[in-house]
């Protein structure tokens, strides 16, 4: 994958702790339709590695899971 | 003041535990939570590995002669209460003892405002405010107090009750049966959670989060190394914070103690993890997630405190001794745990 996918919805859950950034990217993947893309932008280790193995395991496909920066992670995943 | 060798092997385990911790993730708030949150569990493996390599280290260096075992007193009515307010506790401090004290070496702000309320929470309960509450559910006489075994057995250093001793049987009986059935369903439910194995292996050690049976297996070694150089306990947090506190309140370096040690490495060590890994950042949520953090983390002191151990000094060291107290506590820790998660997230 050379170009970048454009997102359809940013979730921003920078500084947010355990669980919600998991719980948060939940709630947004249940909200959007098949075939939308969205971007999740988080700095929490344990839920950078979490999001993408629970969504892959929902059946979404995951495009992108990439360390931005220091302890900064941003998750790219399309929707079933 | 105690002896500096035990300060330096406290400092030095703590520092590798801290590594193994921030590299393993290793947080028992979310390996409980997860089962009934996400249906997620991979660091629960990770414990479940841990207790039995503990279990099994901890009876094969009795059994030689190396240690006693120090089961925890049990106390059923503090257990039960303690243990369940230290399960709601680790839910609103976003993480259990271990896991805000490693949190706090990776810059997390908010685990720091709850390693605050920790301290003072368990200050509070062991000489303040709350210090009845800790009497009434300990008493030396009634029912709610401690019961003792007349028999321990050959392997233990105290009177306290265990799995083995309360039936009257071996307990390499116990080891063994807990043993197979945790290795049995670990191997038979083992699922894709192992990260994909690429890069170097210093990548693998240094740079990315460890597979979970690197962690469970790391962390048992640690616990027994602990118990081995500590000899009185295996690894805990929770009253190196309470030692730290009153330390630094009353000045009197008495009221530090082995575990104290301990938790000022795991803090360095999991730092150090995070910055080699490229993980180390400030951070901190909003203001009401901070409030959130702080009342979880004083309600974890009270809950540690009355429940005499956190989720370390229970689950994953008093656990594998096969300490009544200790499965008794840990249980309504998870207990605990759940009701929280579930009113928290799971609601509507």
């Amino acid at each position: 994958m050379s170009s970048d996918v454009k997102p359809t919805e940013v979730l921003d859950v920078r500084g947010e702790v355990c669980p919600y950034p998991d719980v948060k990217t939940q709630k947004k993947l249940k909200k959007m339709k098949s075939g939308e893309v969205l971007e999740v932008l988080v700095d929490y280790p344990l839920s950078a590695e979490r999001i993408p193995r629970s969504a892959e395991k929902q059946g979404h496909q995951v495009l992108k899971a990439e360390k931005t920066g220091t302890g900064e992670w941003r998750i790219l995943i399309k929707i079933k | 003041m105690i002896d500096t060798s035990l300060m330096f092997s406290g400092l030095a385990v703590g520092l590798i535990f801290g590594f193994a911790l921030q590299r393993g993730r290793f947080c028992m708030n979310s390996a409980f939570r997860d089962i009934i949150l996400m249906k997620e569990y991979t660091l629960l493996k990770a414990v479940a590995l841990a207790i039995v390599v503990q279990m099994i280290g901890f009876h094969l260096m009795a059994t030689m002669g190396y240690i006693q075992l120090y089961p925890k007193t049990l106390y059923w009515g503090a257990m039960i209460f303690g243990g369940f307010i230290f399960g709601i506790g680790m839910v609103l401090a976003a993480g259990c003892a271990s896991g805000t004290t490693y949190r706090v070496g990776e810059g997390m702000m908010g685990s720091f405002v709850a390693l605050l309320g920790l301290m003072i929470g368990g200050l509070m309960t062991k000489a303040g405010a709350l210090k009845e509450l800790k009497s009434y559910l300990q008493p030396t006489e009634g029912a709610l107090k401690a019961i003792t075994s007349d028999n321990p057995g050959d392997l233990i250093g105290n009177s306290n009750l265990t799995l083995a001793n309360v039936f009257g049987l071996d307990p390499w009986i116990f080891v063994a049966i807990i043993t197979i059935i945790v290795l049995a369903v670990l191997i038979l439910k083992r699922g894709d959670e192992e990260t994909k194995a690429e890069g170097t292996l210093y990548e693998k050690i240094f740079k990315r989060g460890w597979n979970w049976w690197v962690t469970g297996i790391a962390i048992g070694i640690i616990g027994i190394t602990a118990f081995l150089a500590f000899k009185k306990y295996a690894l805990g947090i929770s009253g190196g914070w309470f030692g730290f506190l009153d330390a630094l309140i009353t000045g009197d370096p008495e009221k530090l103690n082995w575990f104290t040690f301990l938790v000022i490495g795991v803090v360095i060590g999991a730092a150090i993890a995070a910055v080699i890994a490229g993980e180390f950042k400030l951070r901190a949520p909003d203001a009401k997630r901070l409030l959130q953090q702080f009342i979880g983390g004083l309600i974890m002191g009270v809950g540690a405190v009355i429940g005499t151990a956190c989720n370390i000094g229970h689950i994953l060291s008093g656990i594998p001794q096969l300490a009544l107290s200790s499965i008794l506590g840990g249980a309504f820790i998870v207990l605990g745990c759940w009701a929280t998660a579930y009113i928290m997230f799971m609601r509507g």
